[in-house]
């Protein structure tokens, strides 16, 4: 994108104000000197009792206004900076998009779904005061205590960890050890491996001997390198950071296990890891460009897209927001439904089942597989589940 | 994504054919550089850019006018005397009432150009904010963006307070628009207390953009102050009112004129339904709602909060027939009732090329990790089904069908 030129163009519409600006002051400064001059020659003339027409004066003063034209004066800047605004304007319309709407159906969004979406995003991310705001604004007070409730928890064992502060986390996960073992999770070692290695650099051999004794020793055939290594630590006791093991302290190391713990404390609570909302948004933000391309070319078919059943144009999605397994069969290029399901064919390539019976001209001949010199019996097909 | 096309052993004269094939066909995007994608999600952000600009050049033009005037009064104000017949101590007078009103004209321009000052500088922090926006790292920056769109939500509901709150709490004040809103704030209360003055005034200082767009707000704002005469039966004000403010939309809005002036004939408890509508008090609503539309024209915002905007595209992007089965991943936002009923009126997604989400792992299907099948055509990951086998003495147990093979039993599938 072309920042740098619509900065500029900024930077232009910005001078010619400060121009415009000082040029006006001009204006008025000149207009004021020439009123105080008349009034010093009044006044003078008063003093000396000399014989003045006040009406030449003021006359002369009505004409040297016309001299200046200050209106005008002023005039001149203010047109190029109203050409300088103009400019910017358009660069806006012209490397940005206007009107990001045109893509949008014209539905009604239920307000209350939708604000139980963000104030459940609210409550996920942590922002808890933003969340009951927003729910006593929307007048659902009642339900946001059971909303945020899960989160509630989450956040202080976080909160502590930024800190340096296991406790809270060794304690829930104590509390939680048989769910986590059940969902495979290592958690509760990395956990107390981060606390042996806090004790240890506080320089307490015995200590940290100990606590490895009481909370590491389970984990010793499970893990075994990892329990080798961090009992390798004990010999650096006090010079851990010129140590082989100098990595375990690095502070990254207290971000990704807080990461981990997240997850798994969502996972447990049965929530997803990121908050839906921003995952859609952010799916959003993919796709609505190649969307808008699409709308713009087809202008004049905007009823056709208030009720088509399936996106008119392809959208290439991160892996993060692919969940489920698309299977698109290279002849046709169709996606594959629960009516076409996709079929492995005795070569191990995979097409759909229409692109299959096509071929085969209704499984009555035998075909070669468009990927491979292979000869394809429809019947010998099998339908696969992803 | 493209996986290995080699088939099961015997044949190797296949892969060049399907290599070509899948190449010519639709060449995917690198996937190592996010840059032309972040380039086209930056696109999206004219709001972004505009809103600011538009409130800069509505100061810019307001001050220039309030100067303007000034200067032409303090000007004819000396034609007029050198007119008139003025003592010479009230010429001297007259002129220092000039001077003074010129130092305080100065005053103004210079407050002006303080105000103009901080509108322009909003201008630039959010150019530099779309600057900022680093391909590589986007985790921050997609967050305050979510931000911004909520606030945008919240401040198109009226829920100013929760805006204001979410600004501060995150330091986003320079990149929403609470100031924006908050002018129209004031007309949007004023017209639900059936309060039609500060609506009126801002049409009178937005006339000419409103002119240009077409716009009747202030048309509809008179209909609404005519009908509240009549139903205040107060039928000789109304008609002198309807004089001075409606016969003027007489030419372009006729029809709604003569509807709107027969109510004087049926006054506020007509039964007759084409005239009853009129004395609704829904009437104001409508009237706001018409407001924020000509207010968000002006500013060259969007007439849909962004969030719907957003939400209804992501939602389409992730919509599938398998998202509303029991098994859909919770890390979907679609296996969410809530989303789910969003969804429902929405469009399926498509995609171009196959994509293969393990179902054990959830992880992606490919070169590295490719697709094997049971004996009864479930298919899993290389990757889930080798950690299973080694847990198992080599036994696969389909985690879908509970049907039970060995790991020898597996073919692996070439998706192309
Ligand atoms: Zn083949
Ligand atoms: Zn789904």
């Amino acid at each position: 994108m072309e920042l740098s030129t619509i900065k500029d163009a900024f930077d232009r519409v910005t001078k010619k104000q400060k121009l415009s600006c000082s040029k006006t002051q001009e204006a008025i400064d000149q207009i004021r000197q020439e009123i105080e001059s008349v009034l010093d020659t009044l006044q003078s003339a008063n003093n000396t009792d000399h014989e003045l027409d006040y009406k030449t004066v003021l006359n002369e003063l009505k004409a040297s206004f016309l001299l200046i034209a200050p209106l005008s004066q002023m005039e001149g800047t203010q047109k190029e900076l109203n050409v300088a605004l103009t400019k910017y304007g358009k660069l806006l319309e012209k490397h940005f998009n206007p009107d990001i709407s045109k893509a949008y159906r014209n539905i009604d969004i239920d307000r209350h779904t939708l604000n139980q979406i963000i104030a459940n995003h609210f409550y996920h991310q942590g922002l808890f005061e933003i969340g009951d705001h927003f729910m006593s604004v929307v007048g659902e007070p009642e339900s946001a205590a059971i909303m945020k409730f899960p989160f509630v928890e989450m956040y202080q064992i976080l909160e502590a960890m930024q800190n340096q502060n296991l406790e809270p986390a060794l304690n829930w996960a104590s509390t939680n050890g048989d769910k986590l073992a059940q969902s495979g999770s290592d958690i509760v070692l990395k956990l107390h491996s981060m606390q042996f290695v806090k004790v240890l650099q506080n320089g307490s051999r015995e200590e940290a001997l100990h606590y490895a004794r009481m909370h590491l020793s389970p984990f010793a055939t499970s893990h075994m390198t990892d329990i080798q290594k961090l009992m390798g630590c004990l010999l650096w006791t006090g010079k851990l950071d010129r140590s082989p093991y100098h990595a375990l302290l690095s502070p990254s190391n207290w971000d990704k296990l807080a990461e981990e713990l997240k997850r798994q404390f969502c996972n447990l609570l049965g929530q997803s890891y990121n908050s839906p909302l921003s995952v859609t948004v952010a799916a959003g933000v993919q796709v609505l460009p190649p969307l808008l391309k699409f709308m713009n070319v087809m202008a004049g078919k905007k009823n056709e897209w208030q009720s088509m059943n399936q996106l008119p144009v392809p959208v290439e999605l991160d892996r993060e927001f692919q969940f489920h397994s698309i299977f698109v069969c290279p002849v046709s290029k169709e996606q594959a439904t629960e009516d076409n399901p996709p079929m492995l064919m005795s070569c191990g390539h995979v097409l759909c089942k229409q692109s299959i019976l096509k071929m085969s001209k209704n499984s009555t001949k035998v075909f070669k597989c468009p990927y491979c010199p292979f000869d394809i019996d429809a019947a010998q097909c099998k339908q696969l589940y992803f | 994504m493209e996986m290995d096309s080699l088939p099961n052993g015997n044949n190797t004269a296949g892969t060049p054919i399907s290599a070509t094939a899948t190449a010519t066909a639709n060449p995917a995007p690198p996937q190592s550089s996010n840059l032309p994608q972040l380039t086209e999600s930056l696109k999206l952000e004219h709001q972004f850019l505009r809103v600011p600009f538009e409130h800069y050049k509505k100061t810019l033009r307001a001050n220039h006018r309030a100067v303007e005037k000034e200067m032409s009064a303090v000007i004819s104000g000396v034609t007029e005397a050198a007119a008139a017949d003025l003592s010479p101590d009230d010429a001297v007078n007259h002129l220092n009432s000039l001077v003074c009103r010129l130092q305080g004209l100065k005053r103004k321009l210079e407050e002006g150009s303080r105000a103009e000052h901080l509108q322009a500088q909003k201008c630039r922090v959010r150019l530099d904010h779309l600057e900022s926006a680093d391909a590589e790292n986007m985790s921050e920056w997609n967050n305050t963006r979510m931000k911004r769109i909520l606030v945008d939500y919240m401040l198109r509901m009226s829920y100013y307070d929760t805006a204001v709150k979410l600004a501060k709490s995150s330091n986003l004040q320079d990149l929403v628009d609470i100031d924006v809103f908050q002018e129209a704030k004031k007309v949007i209360d004023a017209l639900q207390n059936k309060d039609v003055a500060p609506a009126l005034a801002w049409c009178a200082d937005n006339k000419s953009r409103l002119k240009k767009s077409k716009s009747k707000m202030e048309f509809q704002l008179r209909l609404q102050e005519f009908i509240e005469l009549v139903r205040a039966e107060n039928n000789l004000r109304a008609i002198t009112y309807a004089r001075k403010y409606l016969a003027p939309w007489g030419a372009t809005h006729m029809k709604e004129l003569q509807r709107v002036i027969a109510t004087l004939a049926f006054k506020r408890d007509t039964e007759c339904s084409t005239y009853k509508v009129l004395f609704e008090a829904k009437q104001w609503d409508y009237l706001v709602d018409q407001f924020k539309q000509e207010f968000c024209k002006l500013y060259g915002m969007t007439l849909e909060p962004l969030l719907n905007i957003y939400l209804q595209a992501g939602l389409s992007a992730l919509k599938t027939p398998y998202c509303y089965e029991d098994d859909c991943t919770k890390e979907d936002p679609l296996s969410q009732e809530a989303f789910r009923t969003l969804a429902m009126p929405l469009p399926y997604s498509k995609q171009h090329h196959s994509k293969l989400v393990c179902y054990i792992t959830k992880e992606l299907m490919d070169t590295e990790n490719p697709p094997q099948v049971l004996p009864n055509g479930y298919v899993y990951s290389t990757k889930a089904l080798e950690e299973m086998a080694k847990k198992n003495n080599g036994r696969i147990i389909c985690p879908r069908t509970g049907l039970v093979c060995s790991y020898t039993e597996l073919v692996k599938a070439y998706i192309s």
